[in-house]
């Protein structure tokens, strides 16, 4: 193999950088308003939600495991940011929103680590319960007139950048950080590769697996910050379908569901291809009754091209 | 046929064999299916009764049912994969029949073993592989022996894989001492010594409690019983962490389960262990890359090729070398190995053992668990057998062989027959009745019951004293199919021998006071009569 092959073989985020590149020039060729000033700054916007929670969900595929209950946890706890705020003003609504986020994960990571319960069943059931408390806590109404310093959050800018993405690359490299230079990053590797191999190895199996959901659940609640930030209204309903972009993300960014690969690079880069593809449908003018269709199809395209070409190194 | 039994452990006997059949469209004949799986058993000559259920029979008993299984779907070959891993020698022997019936029967069959002496007992034709390809393709077994077949498995004269260094370091330390360790439900009761600079090897059957026997030493399953001492003081790890700290390392028994992590490169899985142990929040792969460096060197593997390379691409051998030098990397006080050359060839093995000679050596202390009889009376200074979850013996390598250990470490299923004739001996004539062997001037004693009038013979079983020290050392000196008297002792001695014709050691009965009408040759057809008539029913 040439070189520049082996590597781009290697090296998942190379890929997914062609990838990303290769969607923008499409884009860009399609639709002339793609590159202009606005859409962009649109688009980096919309990478924040689904990119916060797209960081916790890839720790937990990691490890082996999945967490569905991320957009109702993104709902419940933009309840608990609301209410808060009312109570205590923006920084104690931002704490507490932060700690239920926490919490919930926390319940996740112990049922699932120390109950034996399936991570997708356990999930399953915080996804149900979570959406019933953002109905049970706001009574089903939506939260307005919230303190105007959160939306200086998506407002402001430095260098034309907007502080939100701002906030998301810095997420994602401390997150780059800790995966490749930290024990606790090498330990949520080797959990999803070989945990019984960790656990004899005298790693922290039990500790970093729980850890793992925490870090997914107060994920989901920074990305209810950033959503109420964005709308400056909260709905019971908010972050509904947040955990298919966020798994879809991280399977398109190429880790792997059975735990052990992926790279928090490779999940931003799908992050971004998710964006963009919904960008582009709109900006195409596909019915918004088709772009389900569309994306679930990519998903699983991407997923297979990327099996087939990696594919004889699985175990 | 694998070592590890796949049948259906909550089905019966007669669906286990007739599994396959019960996938076919129609209903289910039972009485028609019952007759044929009457019928393939007796082929095998073996008694299992039909309506049981396969998690109640015994390994043995599995074994055979597996086969029927076989037979069953009409296999002209069948391929018998390690089988006797988990038997008895009275039991491995048994299967050999059931395979030479079948041979005399026109099926054909393959036989994989490491243990020779098993290839040479059983087998036609030798096929060998080495490193994935043949080597010596259809070789008339007659015509080969044992070093040369040997030779054709290592590539190379091994001079001898056992070779014994000079091992300097002071052995006076005891560094573990394990007393009456059980951990439900396989280990009962397990004690020994390890000191420094001592290989320990716990030797006994597959299933006989020896892997759990190091997972809870390791922190890795519950005790329930017993104290460790790790140096004198009290140690009970509550995780592999709390182990590692310690100083312990433990190599374990499957590499593909508890030891590779397949998604890491070579580099990491050698640092895996020092991940775990070294504290604060990064990985500190740095302070010890000289180290590993020179490990990987000692242990003849290209540090070039190897280091960031995935684990996958090395064979069985480089794995577990990589698995061992994990372990050294931390310098441990302690090394358990749980079958350390499984699934290793034999050049490799002959590195590995040597480097552990030389980390004894340097004054750790190893425990070495194996089903290689060969490998541990080569390999440990001192055998622990284990047998049912318990110590049975604990033993200098040198003293014993093969043959002897494999009666020591006989299963209680297996042993209970011979258990079951001393008893009989005991209550019909009274004294104590033994179970022992003779090799020159040292008695073995694997079984012992005292009637009601005991006369103890100064052996108990597990220990394996000189004949003088013995309190019959006139019979012993002279084994006579008659009375000999030792002072107010009388002994009777009859020698057992397997169906193969070879020795199983010697059964012998000690009175204190001869009973009316006592006819030694009477009592001797009563012995191997039982032994015989436990043969066909077993």
């Amino acid at each position: 193999m040439k070189p520049v092959l082996r590597l781009l073989a290697n090296q998942i985020e190379l890929r997914m950088l062609l990838v990303v590149v290769a969607v923008m020039a499409v884009l860009s060729f399609i639709s002339p308003y793609f590159f202009t000033a606005s859409n962009i700054s649109n688009l980096m916007d919309q990478s924040v939600v689904i990119g916060m929670v797209a960081l916790g969900q890839t720790l937990v595929i990691l490890i082996g495991g999945i967490d569905l209950s991320v957009g109702s946890l993104a709902g419940v706890t933009g309840i608990v940011l609301g209410l808060a705020c009312h109570q205590s003003g923006l920084a104690g609504g931002v704490v507490a929103c932060l700690a239920a986020g926490g919490l919930a994960g926390l319940f996740n990571g112990l049922v699932i680590t120390y109950g034996g319960v399936a991570a997708f069943v356990v999930t399953l059931g915080t996804m149900s319960i979570g959406r019933s408390l953002a109905y049970v806590f706001s009574g089903a109404s939506s939260i307005s007139d919230l303190p105007p310093a959160l939306g200086n959050l998506s407002a402001g800018t430095v260098a034309g950048i907007p502080v939100d993405f701002l906030c998301l690359l810095a997420a994602y490299a401390v997150c780059f950080v800790f995966l490749t230079y930290a024990k606790g990053g090498r330990t949520l590797y080797a959990i999803g590769s070989n945990a019984e191999a960790a656990r004899v190895a005298g790693l922290s199996v039990a500790l970093w697996s729980v850890l793992a959901y925490v870090v997914s659940g107060v994920m989901s609640a920074v990305a209810a910050i950033f959503l109420a930030s964005k709308i400056f209204s909260i709905d019971p309903i908010g972050g509904s379908g947040l955990e298919l972009d966020a798994i879809a993300a991280t399977v398109i960014g190429g880790a792997s569901l059975f735990g052990g690969r992926g790279s928090i690079v490779g999940t931003l880069f799908g992050v971004f291809i998710m964006v963009f593809i919904r960008n582009g449908l709109n900006l195409l003018n596909v019915s918004p009754y088709w772009q389900g269709t569309a994306i679930g199809g990519i998903i699983i395209a991407a997923v297979l091209i990327e099996r087939l070409l990696s594919g004889t190194r699985r175990r | 046929m694998t070592q590890e039994t796949s049948l259906a452990p909550d089905l019966s006997v007669v669906e286990n064999i007739m599994l396959p059949r019960l996938g076919a469209p129609g209903r289910l004949r039972w009485r028609a299916l019952r007759a044929e799986a009457r019928a393939l058993l007796g082929e095998l000559s073996a008694a299992v009764p039909l309506e049981s259920r396969v998690a109640d029979l015994s390994i043995a008993q599995r074994q055979l049912v597996e086969i029927a299984k076989a037979l069953a779907l009409a296999s002209r070959i069948l391929i018998f994969d390690e089988p006797t891993a988990s038997l008895s020698p009275h039991e491995s022997e048994r299967l050999f029949d059931s395979i030479r019936g079948l041979a005399v029967r026109g099926r054909g069959l393959i036989f994989v073993s490491h243990r020779l002496e098993e290839i040479f007992a059983v087998t036609d034709r030798i096929t060998v592989l080495r490193e994935g390809a043949v080597v010596a393709d259809g070789v008339p077994t007659k015509s080969l022996t044992q070093p040369e077949l040997v030779r054709l498995m290592a590539g190379r004269d091994v001079a001898d894989i056992y070779a014994r260094t000079a091992n300097d370091a002071p052995r006076s330390e005891v560094v573990l001492d394990v007393r009456n360790l059980a951990a439900a439900p396989r280990v009962r009761d397990i004690s020994f010594q390890v000191r420094r600079g001592e290989i320990v090897g716990l030797a006994g059957l597959v299933g006989a409690g020896r892997s759990e026997t190091l997972e809870t030493l390791f922190g890795l399953r519950r005790r329930t019983g017993g104290t460790v001492l790790l140096d004198g003081a009290e140690f009970r790890p509550r995780s592999p962490r709390d182990a590692i700290r310690a100083g312990i390392g433990f190599v374990p028994e499957d590499r593909r389960v508890q030891g590779i992590v397949p998604d890491f490169s070579v580099r990491e899985n050698l640092m895996l262990a020092h991940l775990g142990a070294h504290a604060g929040p990064a990985l500190g792969y740095g302070e010890r890359a000289d180290a590993a460096t020179a490990l990987l060197d000692r242990l003849e593997l290209p540090r070039r090729r190897v280091l960031d390379a995935s684990m996958l691409n090395f064979s069985g051998g480089m794995q577990q070398k990589i698995i061992l030098a994990r372990w050294l990397l931390l310098e441990p006080r302690l090394l358990l190995l749980d079958e350390p050359t499984r699934g290793v060839d034999i050049a490799t093995r002959s590195s590995i053992y040597s480097l552990l000679r030389r980390v004894a050596s340097e004054g750790v202390a190893c425990v070495v668990v194996s089903s290689d009889f060969e490998e541990v009376i080569g390999l440990a200074d001192r055998i622990v057998v284990v047998s049912d979850g318990a110590t049975v013996t604990d033993i200098p390598a040198v003293l014993v062989d093969i043959e002897k250990l494999a009666m020591f470490a006989a299963p209680r299923s297996s042993a209970e027959r011979t258990h079951t004739i001393l008893e009989t001996l005991a209550a019909t004539h009274g004294g104590t009745a033994t179970w022992i062997d003779l090799d020159g001037p040292r008695l073995f004693c694997f079984d012992r019951v005292d009637g009601p009038a005991p006369a103890d013979p100064g052996f108990a079983p597990g220990s394996f004293p000189e004949i003088g020290e013995t309190r019959i050392p006139g019979a012993l000196a002279a084994p006579a199919e008659t009375l000999t008297g030792d002072g107010p002792l009388q002994t009777l001695l009859v020698p057992v021998h397997g169906r193969r014709g070879h020795r199983l050691g010697l059964v012998a009965l000690t009175l204190s006071r001869v009973p009316a009408g006592f006819d030694p040759s009477a009592v001797r057809q009563q012995i191997l009569h039982a032994l015989a008539s436990h043969d066909e029913a077993a």
